[in-house]
């Protein structure tokens, strides 16, 4: 038998005229822990889905401890002992915890599942690894960092002893990864094999024992921990030298554009209520909002432009008081909108380029004549706006649902900045798109910021708030936390604040 | 108007609790039939066709075998024959539910006028002696007991058995594996499938089951709610059974009660027919009684959503 | 191959499909699909009467449809334009034999315009329902339309009756030209025409045309954007009562003269189907419209000169639209497999 517990030689994946994988390897040693790196869509994910049974591969082999394997699904995965915490968590939110855990693999007691049994099994892994979940609680009702235990006691209920773990730390605050890390290492010295897809180099080198390097579906090699550094890392990843870091012009600040005031906004998540928040954006700055995924940021948003409804306090767009206006007027104030879900709000994908790039200027001559559409006019702008903003494919009465998510990403930014609007709010604007796009969208909203617009802009990635921002505001479970300049701001002070706050430390920790 | 003020007694008596049920009882088969598919979220649209079709299937076996139980049993088969063609258009070949269950509705009630045609000669409606009905349970000691004799007696088999059924299935759903892995796949598709749960597998295994159940629902309606086939006899009952779905939430128990207020407003509805009210409202009340029941049950659920969802309290 | 070109094929294949399951089931029964489509394509075109029958049936179908698909555009699943036409019928009745105090033009007109009113308002119901209150538009349309159907069958065995065996409304005071005698082809076809061309080009060509797509396409977006959804949805869903509330009318002032109990039974149902074949593609909805005022036109025909019965062509129909549904079944295999892709990939995303 090989060293391995797992071999991937020569994959390769296509899924239609995309290939996701075009030459892929991967070794897995027993009792390492072996981080796969690589830039959005290098295909580092699909090879692990690829290993996890979720669709068959083209060509090459996967070899689980010596077997070689054939046409793999899950449950042969599983059966395999390999197991798999994906980045949406796979769990039913109006299941139990319990319910949750043993899906698939119920112990029986006649015709009826067996729960007490199940709940002795749950415990034992529960104190073998220092897990705590609590197991009578909906998934609905739990935090993230809960929710991600309950995912990998999941997969050591079905015998995992090799562990998948998809970008585990991109909900996490950097405390709560740390504790995750502590769990991880915890496994290792149980003997298991855990594989940890990031794209964050400082959290790879921490956690560690090899390094795998993919690029745009290719491998790019494997190294030792200790015989690596980020800087070779990031070369490995990206192939030529990024540089992210914008020239940032600093504060001339000009007049208030949006006071939000002591607002109070209902959600179906308890920790997403919004309970009493109060901003303000001015003229010519990027203001942050950093917390992690889930604390209100998308509920303050949609209360900001309309989408949701404010039941008490105020919102105030360029002097006007929009509170519960509808998103109609609320734009016609002075605002514009890239919104963290471009499938699911930013764009039809059923219609094409240009009519999505005109979607808000619908009333507005020379797009519209009375009610008629100008097809003529509306074209030349569509032709400028793909010119401008680098949108590919070029032919823009091509459906937007032909985009690659970079390019679709950039027809929601192109339609919005274009409005030159006074207030530009960004959520998540750079979510899930390549690099390339990243850095055209990055330099758009600080181009807005230097011709005067106010940003408000919420991502999930603290590097992103921290360099594009120049103040930030850092909100917990629904409340504001902390506030402060850029300059000021690292992982650590906005990741404690994340969690709640330096006099909440305690409490917090004891409930992760 | 007075006739009916003046005959309260007679309309709203002891055994109005027994019509209310039976009125009810096809419509709970169907409202079963529809729980099952929506609990792996798909909205099953051609519960009416699958049941017309068991109708029509029931009294043809019944007639032409002399035995209710063959044709019983012939009835869920077609049933679950017409599910299965609404499983493979679903599941494989990505057919919308409402569309392919639009057309299964109709494909049944062109099926069966033609077969009725084909078969028995005749338009409109078929009934004959020879067609050997669903039989009543006579509980000898109860017919002298004054108010359960006349709440529980004579029963057709079905009554009994509808009864058992939504028992069994709320059962099936909540506690064994097979309803987790159901509930599963219905909530979060995705989930279940990395959980090793064969989706496309649960999803026809409950599409099927839901055939049997529409195809018994047929039965009961044309062998033992009535002893003939009349074309498109299901009126609609079908659907009512999809809105009682809805708002019982695709739990048996609760959606079985839906079914209930339905049959409660058929059977005042026909009392109230023979004291002068235009037949045309009477027969119209149940399909309102569905609508308005249907929209306040949504209406309450969205603002008991509301406040749970507030940030003040 | 183009998209427009592949959808006219998989319809083509599918109708194949259907009408060779309908050969089955005559050779099943002991008699000739030949003969049988003969007489078919016979009774639907053969003679001044039966092309006008055919042309007199296609008309509320070509509207029924396209009230179908224009909500659909708006992501309605509409089925109760049934009732929509019954109730412009009744309505459209109710003023032809009572307002006699307008000129004739005018007495049309107000027919014409209290049907598609009525038709609209009770359309309105199921979509703010829907829009307000989450509430299947599915279900209540199709409740509804039974409510419909006895309220005007009260109506005409009541204080509406003519009192004839048959119930019926006493005969309407202006009528629709019928330009194919015998048969009761109307001048109203040519309204009907003229209203789903102007359909047509409200989708497609305004404003409000866009609003529909978009909030049929994602009515997330369309919000987001300031088109509110539940405005346009109901919106739509009125416009789709109306054009069935218009085909009520037709039928009262062209085709019968007055209101006959039932007389819209299947006038929906078909037009839903015409639409869903064709996957509420306008432009090929009022084809599939006349394709099936073909089947039902000559189905009739065929009933009388074979041992077919009629509803043969009632079953070819729903096989039809059974076959359509599956989006995937006749797609071609490089589509399918790109198709397959774009899905996994999304799901594959990381």
């Amino acid at each position: 038998m090989s060293e391995y517990v797992v071999e991937m030689r020569d994959i390769v994946k296509t899924f239609g005229e995309v290939q996701a994988v075009k030459h892929g390897e991967f070794t897995l040693k027993k009792g390492e822990i072996h981080s796969l790196i690589g830039e959005n869509g290098a295909g580092k994910s699909t090879m692990m889905k690829l290993l996890y049974g979720m669709y068959p591969i083209d060509s090459g082999e996967i070899i689980v401890k010596g077997e070689k394997m054939g046409v793999l699904d899950p449950k042969i995965a599983i059966n395999h002992g390999i197991g798999m915490v994906h980045q949406e968590f796979m769990l039913v939110n109006e299941l139990t915890v319990l319910e949750n855990i043993i899906l698939g693999f119920e112990p029986k007691k006649g015709f009826t599942i067996d729960f007490d049994q199940a709940r002795k099994e749950v415990q034992r892994y529960i104190d073998e690894y220092d897990m705590e979940v609590q197991l009578d609680k909906k998934i609905s009702q739990i935090s993230v960092g809960e929710a991600q235990r309950v995912e990998i006691i999941k997969t050591l209920m079905r015998g995992a002893d090799v562990i998948i773990l998809d970008e585990p730390t991109a909900v996490l605050t950097p405390q709560e990864a740390k504790r995750l890390f502590e769990i991880l290492n915890n496994l290792k010295e149980g003997g298991k094999s855990l594989v940890f897809i990031s794209h964050k180099l400082n959290e790879v080198m921490e956690i560690s024992d090899r390094i795998s390097v993919m690029r745009q579906g290719n491998y790019m090699g494997t190294v030792e921990k200790a015989e690596t550094s980020p800087l070779d890392l990031t070369k490995r990843m990206i192939g030529r030298e990024v540089f992210l870091d914008i020239d940032k012009s600093y504060g001339k600040a000009g007049d208030t554009i949006l006071e939000v005031k002591d607002i109070w906004v209902p959600s179906g998540k308890e920790t997403s209520k919004i309970r009493g928040m109060s901003l303000s954006v001015r003229e010519g700055e990027i203001v942050g909002i950093a917390g992690i995924d889930g604390n209100g940021q998308s509920e303050l948003i949609e209360a900001i432009t309309g989408l949701r409804h404010v039941e008490k306090g105020s919102v105030i767009i360029n002097g006007k008081d929009v509170t519960n206006l509808s998103p109609r007027k609320v734009r016609a104030a002075g605002l514009a909108h890239i919104p963290e879900d471009r499938n699911r709000m930013g764009l039809n994908r059923s219609l094409s380029i240009v009519d999505n790039l005109i979607a808000v200027r619908l009333d507005e001559p020379p797009f519209t004549k009375g009610k008629l559409l100008n097809k003529k006019d509306q074209d030349s702008y569509a032709e400028e706006m793909v010119k401008q903003f680098d949108i590919r494919p070029t032919d823009y009465n091509l459906p937007t649902s032909a985009l690659s998510g970079g390019n679709a990403q950039k027809v929601v930014v192109a339609r919005e900045v274009s409005m030159k609007k006074k207030l530009l709010v960004a959520s998540q604007p750079t979510r899930g798109v390549d690099i390339g796009a990243i850095e055209l969208i990055r330099n758009t909203l600080e181009k807005a910021k230097k011709e005067g617009a106010g940003v408000l802009l919420v991502s999930a990635e603290l590097e992103e708030i921290i360099s594009l921002s120049d103040r930030i505001i850092v909100i917990h479970e629904g409340k504001i936390t902390g506030e402060m300049l850029a300059s000021e701001a690292n992982e650590n002070n906005l990741g404690l604040l994340m969690m709640g706050g330096e006099q909440k430390r305690k409490e917090s920790e004891a409930a992760v | 108007m007075s006739a009916v003020i003046d005959n309260m007694d007679k309309i709203f008596n002891l055994s109005l609790v027994y019509a209310t049920f039976r009125s009810a009882s096809p419509i709970i088969f169907a409202a079963l039939c529809a729980a099952i598919t929506q609990q792996a979220n798909i909205l099953n649209v051609g519960t009416e066709g699958i049941m017309l079709v068991g109708a029509f299937t029931a009294v043809a076996v019944s007639y032409f075998s002399g035995s209710w139980i063959i044709g019983v049993g012939a009835a869920m088969l077609a049933g679950a024959v017409i599910a299965m063609i609404i499983g493979v258009g679903h599941v494989k070949y990505k057919a919308d539910n409402c569309a392919i269950g639009m057309g299964i509705n109709m494909l049944a009630l062109a099926i069966t006028k033609f077969l009725l045609n084909v078969i028995f000669g005749t338009n409109g409606s078929f009934t004959s002696p020879d067609i050997d009905p669903i039989p009543r349970v006579h509980i000898g000691f109860l017919e002298n007991i004054p108010v359960l004799g006349t709440l529980l007696n004579d029963w057709s088999l079905m009554e009994w058995f509808v009864i058992v059924l939504i028992i069994v299935l709320q059962f099936l759903f909540y506690k064994t594996v097979w309803g987790l892995r159901l509930r599963a796949v219905g909530q979060f598709e995705e989930a279940a499938k990395t959980a090793g749960i064969k989706v496309n597998a649960v999803k026809y295994q409950a599409i099927f089951i839901a055939g049997l159940i529409g195809g018994l629902a047929g039965a009961h309606l044309s062998l033992g709610y009535s002893t003939q086939f009349t074309e498109n006899m299901t009126n609609n009952r079908g659907f009512m059974g999809v809105a009682a779905m809805y708002f019982g939430g695709a739990n048996p128990v609760l959606t079985s009660l839906g079914c209930l207020l339905f049959g409660f407003a058929d059977s005042v509805g026909s009392r109230l027919q023979a004291y002068g009210i235009p037949s045309q409202f009477v027969l119209m009340m149940p399909y309102i009684v569905t609508v308005v029941v249907l929209s306040i049950s949504m209406a309450v659920k969205l603002s008991m959503n509301k406040k749970r969802q507030s940030s003040l309290t | 191959m183009s998209k427009a070109k592949e959808g006219f094929l998989r319809v083509i294949l599918t109708m194949a499909v259907a009408l060779a399951i309908g050969a089955l089931l005559i050779i099943a029964i002991g008699e000739n699909p030949i003969d049988a489509y003969g007489a078919l394509l016979n009774g639907a075109f053969n003679g001044k009467f039966r092309l006008g029958t055919t042309l007199a049936g296609f008309t509320p179908l070509l509207l029924t449809s396209i009230a179908f698909a224009i909500a659909a555009k708006a992501g309605a699943f509409n089925v109760g334009v049934e009732g929509e036409v019954f109730l412009g019928g009744i309505v459209a009745a109710y003023i032809g034999i009572n307002w006699t105090f307008l000129p004739k033009p005018l007495l049309i007109i107000a027919c014409f315009v209290g049907a598609m009113v009525v038709a609209a308002l009770w359309a309105f119901i199921p979509a703010a329902l829907r829009a307000f209150y989450n509430v299947s538009e599915v279900c209540t349309t199709i409740l509804m339309n039974t409510v419909a159907l006895h309220i005007t069958s009260y109506l005409v065995s009541g204080p509406m009756s003519a009192g004839t065996a048959n119930p019926q409304t006493a005969p309407v005071t202006v009528t629709l030209y019928q330009f194919m005698k015998p048969s009761s082809a109307n001048v109203g076809m040519f309204i009907a025409i003229i209203a789903v061309i102007a359909v047509i080009f409200m989708l497609y060509k305004t404003s409000w045309g866009y609003k529909i797509r978009t909030v049929g396409g994602n009515p997330n977006h369309a919000d987001y954007v300031g088109i509110s959804s539940k405005k346009v949805f109901i919106g739509a869903m009125m416009l789709s009562g109306a054009l069935g509330g218009m085909a009520g009318c037709i039928e009262v002032l062209g085709v019968h003269g007055y209101f006959l109990n039932n007389f819209a039974t299947g006038l929906g149902s078909n037009g839903m189907l015409a639409a869903l074949i064709v996957k509420n593609n306008m432009f090929a909805t009022p084809f599939m419209a006349f394709f099936l005022a073909v089947l039902s036109a000559g189905g009739m025909g065929m009933q009388q000169m074979t041992g077919v019965p009629k509803a043969l062509v009632d079953t070819i129909a729903a096989v039809f639209i059974i076959i359509a549904t599956m989006e995937t079944l006749f797609t071609f295999k490089k589509r399918r497999d790109i198709r397959v892709a774009e899905k996994k990939k999304k799901e594959g995303q990381s």
